[in-house]
């Protein structure tokens, strides 16, 4: 009769219960990011959008894959520099809206060149920054 | 798919300003010009042209100048090629800025309107313009592709859809530029009489086997409409690795020609473990300028034979610097040093010597965990004390633009 040897360590202790149970840590990559091939981060200087939480030092996630729609916080690029503003449009004009009074709407005409260059998906900010939003 | 002036184009995405201005990219050390926007081209700026010869011309017309920036590049590529990846099943990366997307077997019967989307999609997405070709030969999507960029700015789509538009095609396409046919062949096939593809196709099969070889005969066959030239889904696993650079300025003293020869024998090695294998042989050479021809001249090269294969960066090092010391000469102003890893095996396959004395599961682990490290915390955050960190021989980069997508310390800054 043929007989097998098998070595196998025997740890002291208890077990975890939780063994079975595990998963994943989160992941912010996921959390914040949905189409990281077109997604970019960009730091924010000024403070025409503080009033929509954006104060200078701000992070943007900004997603090129999305299509702007009314209302959202859109990159553009006009006349070849780049701005952050609300993005505000009717079915025959658009506008950029500061989130600061002491800025003027600017409406947009065909000879601005505007173009939407990604859609802010998520802002990042230091706590500590968050009082110049609320002034 | 191709995209259009790529590195231009990667520039332009952070830099929107440049849109519709001429741009420039230069090689390494800020040498030749290897991009062009097409503003740039119709200023009549030559591919390949040393930067210094046409600085008049490039201050006078205002145009954009850009060191390469291949971290930037490669970052945007790997999003476009991803981007194709997302319309089919299989795709042939062929360059940093060119793949063969696998439309067989597809459920779309128009593939003009397939073509279009892919392109406003990765317009939109990641900024690049791209053209598409799209044929029934990977020879003839090249060519769809040219004549896309040719007669079809507008849509930046052709497709050779039926006979007629593949006629159409073939005959406004000389030999010249057909993929594959170099100028010897090129030379041959108008001499003979054969001046456009149109020409080239109606060639008689046994005329072209004698004359151009299998090579040739696989040309036509693909011109024909017939696929010959095989697809590479993944990419070839590289026979040797060679990493060299000309140096920012000349070097003489043996300690800082060393200092680069040791990190690119680390980025060798490094490689070596990207694609798991092994080298046996490590080649490596320095030389001196030969266009300055007041300068003394020396050139040398040597092969280190290791003991074992190894893709270890510290076994890698020490015989780079072995040689080095046999080939090293005073008193010399050396231009570039470089170092070939050869007769590579796969990783586990080596056959360890019998006077191997390394342990080898150690270095193991020792060159994972660095590679690890490097990986989280940043390009070469640990290496090797020969390394240095001064980098003397560090390449001329004086108008390289921001590691925007990969550095957080380097992303686009917008003043709102």
């Amino acid at each position: 009769m043929e007989t097998k040897y098998y070595q196998a360590e025997v740890k002291a202790g208890f077990p975890s219960p939780a063994l079975d149970y595990m998963e994943e840590r989160i992941n912010l990559n996921d959390v914040l990011i949905q189409h990281p091939l077109s997604t970019f981060i960009i730091e924010c200087s000024g403070d025409s959008m503080i009033n929509a939480f954006i104060p200078p030092k701000a992070k943007l996630i900004v997603d090129k894959s999305i299509t702007a729609q009314n209302g959202d916080i859109v990159v553009a690029v006009m006349n070849g520099d780049f701005t952050v503003k609300f993005l505000k449009k009717n079915d025959i004009k658009c506008w950029l809206i500061p989130g600061n009074s002491k800025y003027r709407e600017i409406e947009i005409t065909e000879e601005m060149n505007l173009q939407i260059w990604g859609v802010v998906v998520k802002i990042i900010i230091d706590p500590k920054d968050v009082r110049k939003c609320m002034l | 798919m191709d995209c259009n002036n790529f590195y231009c184009s990667c520039e332009r995405v952070f830099n929107p300003k440049l849109e519709g201005k001429p741009v420039v990219v230069l090689s390494n050390n800020d040498g030749c010009v290897i991009a062009r926007s097409e503003e740039a081209k119709k200023l009549g700026i030559v591919m390949g042209t040393p930067a210094y010869m046409i600085e008049d011309q490039l201050r006078q017309h205002n145009v954009a100048i850009f060191s390469s920036n291949y971290t930037l590049y490669g970052d945007m590529s790997d999003r476009v090629m991803k981007t194709f990846a997302s319309f089919v099943p299989r795709l042939e990366i062929y360059s940093i800025d060119e793949a063969f997307l696998d439309l067989h077997d597809l459920p779309y019967h128009d593939l003009l309107q397939l073509g279009v989307t892919i392109r406003k999609t990765v317009r939109q997405n990641t900024g690049i313009p791209v053209t598409v070709g799209i044929a029934q030969t990977k020879t003839l999507a090249k060519m769809a592709n040219r004549y896309a960029k040719k007669k079809h700015k507008q849509t930046g789509v052709f497709w050779a859809a039926n006979e007629m538009l593949t006629q159409e095609m073939l005959e406004n396409t000389e030999v010249g530029d057909i993929w594959g046919i170099g100028h010897q062949y090129s030379m041959f096939l108008k001499r003979n009489g054969f001046n456009t593809a149109a020409e080239f196709v109606k060639a008689p099969d046994e005329w072209v086997r004698v004359n151009m070889s299998v090579v040739g005969h696989r040309m036509l066959n693909e011109l024909k409409g017939i696929p010959s030239v095989a697809w590479e889904f993944e990419a070839p696993v590289k026979k040797n690795i060679c990493t060299s650079r000309s140096f920012g300025k000349l070097l003489t003293r043996k300690e800082d020609i060393q200092e680069a020869l040791c990190n690119y024998a680390a980025a060798c090695a490094l490689k070596l473990r990207q694609q798991k294998t092994c080298c046996n042989t490590v080649h490596i050479f320095i030389n001196t300028n030969p266009h300055k021809t007041d300068d003394a001249q020396y050139a040398r090269t040597i092969n280190v034979e290791l003991q074992s294969a190894s893709n270890n960066t510290s076994e890698i090092i020490k015989a780079a610097c072995q040689g080095f010391n046999i080939i090293y000469a005073k008193g010399y102003r050396f231009m570039k040093c470089g170092v070939i890893v050869m007769d590579l095996v796969p990783e586990d396959q080596i056959q360890v010597s019998l006077f191997d004395e390394a342990d080898r599961a150690r270095n193991k682990q020792v060159m994972a965990a660095m590679d690890k490290v490097n990986r989280s915390l940043g390009k070469e955050i640990v290496r090797f004390a020969v390394q240095g960190f001064e980098k003397k021989y560090k390449l001329r980069a004086d108008h390289l633009s921001k590691k925007y997508t990969t550095d957080i310390n380097q992303i686009l800054k917008v003043k709102i």
